[in-house]
């Protein structure tokens, strides 16, 4: 968060002293062509920012009011909504132990899939970072399935974790006999993470371009010192990169507690709800049932959920995530 | 979400290679072992093995295919599922492919035309309250898109546009706030003496923007066009709250219409499915291949931020 307050500081900075110029010369008759100048550009700034503005009023600040007052309804959209206060936040939090377990699923998928995906996507690209031959084969390679779309994605993991699938297959190798991943209550969840952890070349991508960026030097110094690979990779390459995990870790983090079209399409939350997560059940409950009102609630719950995580991302961060400017 | 460092992200695929340059000699961090030529053989190979599946399983025949005996080396090569795939499924394919098209496109002007507006307002033009306007910009990104779905969803249904294009095009002309951020990023690096003379010479805001900024914000415009294109094209859950009207659906969704639709007795057109896959898959591939450049170029002016 730091860069982005920084960001927004930083405009606030730069028109807050307009805004101080503004005031005096509108008192004072001596420049008043400055004045109407600073009006009619005013007046294109709001005519500029137009579009967005009507799409935030039309399309986000008054659908979120309107949810937040449909979420203290029973409501199936075709009667009229009844108030019932806050209801359905208690009948989520304490009444419906389906929404407990898609909540813990979710928590299971977040907390498994982005830190086993974040650990790939740092390991290759450290290993993409030393002088390889082919570099660019190997990188464009684990690349390639992050630019397929989900849906593709979904159906091909469909065969993938089939249970004579190639997982399965390549499990037989070691003499592990695969369980039948959409299908066992138990591996559904792992199975979704298997899918997940395809997509870690977007990390390598990213982290690959930071770990270029580190000064050469570091590691000469280190070596003189006489510390090997590992050590430097924990004493430099690791702080070096961690703004950029960071970076990785909160992105990873809320999508991974929105995942939707990989549950829908593989297992539609079966078997047993051992898969269902937030959001196919707020759409099941939406669009399926018809309950607008419980629905509604539990898009807040998600997102209360989503905030409380990036905060605490951002509260641990000032122990690990290390930025360069700070110390110089 | 920025996350401030000077590593350069997107685009870091066009980078120059940075380490073990002729001239030095390679430090031991930087040495390549056998183990390290393993794993990544390893690595890549298993990352590869879906896209063997799919290749594999949208060339098997039918036979193979309802018998789900699939191999990840392709055995059977049926070129002809290329073209069965628009004619066998009892499917309009072909009009899947035409509205992702549509879709996709519309929705790239739609930001394209907006966010650059939008983004050169905040970037140059001075008002009093546009500092609080940026924040409030900036905290929309937070706001998950679920907790507007229903609401969006009642509205449009008001509208009348269930099973029309209209919700999933429409928000694009109202631009996305971040592509605003990521517009602003850009213009607010460009010089300003440009725009300052050609005020002087009488141009008016709508004339420094239209002559002036917007021929040199091909690049950005160019990311954002690319971001638009492949997040509408897979876009999966959109088109399945608005269209269940088959000749409107967009192929993503028209995938996983064709995988559910068949008699339960009966399995999907496995094949065919992931001939669809594929006709899904290559648009993004050619897109991302020849926008590289771009997103590299808008990460150079963007900078420091290590977006995503």
């Amino acid at each position: 968060m730091t860069a982005d307050t920084g960001e927004v500081l930083g405009a606030v900075r730069a028109t807050s002293p307009h805004r101080a110029e503004d005031a005096p010369t509108r008192r004072t008759p001596l420049r008043p062509r400055l004045t109407r100048r600073g009006r009619i550009e005013a007046g294109y700034f709001w005519l500029f920012i137009s579009p967005w503005l009507i799409g935030f009023v039309g399309f986000l600040l008054g659908p979120m009011i309107s949810s937040v007052y449909i979420s203290l309804t029973e409501w199936d959209s075709f009667t009229d909504p009844v108030f019932v206060g806050l209801d359905n936040y208690t009948e989520a939090l304490t009444g419906d132990p389906v929404f407990w377990k898609a909540l813990w699923n979710t928590f299971f998928y977040a907390a498994v899939s982005v830190p086993v995906g974040l650990a790939i996507g740092v390991w290759l690209a450290n290993l993409l970072n030393k002088k390889v031959r082919g570099r660019k084969f190997f990188r464009t390679l684990i690349y390639l399935p992050t630019l397929v779309p989900l849906v593709a994605t979904a159906m091909v993991f469909k065969m993938v974790l089939a249970p004579s699938g190639p997982l399965n297959d390549l499990l037989g190798l070691f003499g592990v006999d695969g369980p039948n991943w959409l299908l066992d209550p138990t591996w559904v969840k792992p199975g979704l993470i298997v899918l997940s952890t395809w997509g870690a070349g977007a990390a390598t991508v990213l982290l690959l371009s930071a770990m270029n960026g580190i000064p050469r030097e570091f590691y000469e110094a280190a070596e003189i010192d006489g510390a090997g690979p590992i050590r430097q990779f924990w004493s430099i390459t690791f702080p070096m990169i961690t703004p950029i995990i960071f970076f990785n870790l909160i992105m990873g983090l809320i999508g991974a507690f929105q995942i939707f079209s990989q549950v829908y399409i593989l297992t539609d939350g079966g078997p047993d709800n051992a898969s269902l997560t937030v959001v196919p059940l707020l759409f099941r409950e939406a669009f399926g049932f018809y309950h607008l009102g419980y629905a509604s609630a539990v898009a807040w719950l998600l997102f209360v959920v989503i905030i409380g995580f990036t905060i605490l991302a951002f509260r641990t961060a000032r122990g690990w995530v290390f930025y360069e400017t700070e110390v110089r | 979400m920025v996350v401030a460092t000077q590593a350069p992200a997107l685009g870091a695929v066009g980078r120059p290679e940075g380490h073990g340059g002729a001239s030095a000699r390679t430090l031991k961090a930087f040495q390549a072992s056998p183990a390290t030529y393993a794993v990544l053989l390893i690595v890549s190979a298993i990352f590869f093995v879906p896209f063997l599946l799919m290749i594999s399983i949208a060339l098997a025949s039918d036979r193979t295919s309802a018998q789900n005996a699939f191999t990840i080396i392709p055995g059977e090569l049926v070129w002809s599922n290329f073209s069965h795939v628009f004619t066998a499924t009892g499917l309009p394919v072909g009009t899947f492919v035409i509205n992702s098209v549509i879709i996709a496109t519309l929705s790239a002007v739609g930001q394209v035309i907006s966010s650059s507006l939008v983004g050169y307002a905040f970037a140059r033009l001075r008002a009093p309250g546009k500092g609080v306007m940026f924040m409030v910009v900036l905290a929309t990104m937070m706001i998950p898109a679920q907790i507007t779905m229903i609401p969006q969803f009642l509205l449009f249904k008001e509208l009348g546009w269930v099973n029309t294009y209209l919700p999933l095009i429409v928000p694009n002309f109202f631009s996305n706030a971040f592509n605003v951020f990521l517009v602003r990023q850009f213009v607010s690096r460009l010089p300003s003496e440009l725009d300052e003379a050609a005020q002087v010479d009488g141009l008016g805001y709508f004339g420094i923007y239209r002559r002036i900024i917007l021929p040199m914000m091909w690049p950005i415009l160019t990311a954002i066009a690319i971001f638009t294109l492949t997040a509408t094209w897979g876009d999966f859950m959109g088109p399945l709250i608005y269209l269940n009207k088959e000749e409107m659906m967009p192929l993503a969704l028209g995938l996983q219409y064709m995988t559910s639709t068949s008699n339960a007795m009966q399995l999907p057109p496995w094949n065919l499915v992931m001939v669809g896959s594929i006709l899904l898959t290559l648009p993004m591939i050619a897109i991302y291949y020849l926008g590289q450049k771009y997103l590299y170029e808008m990460n150079v002016s963007v900078g420091s931020a290590g977006v995503k």
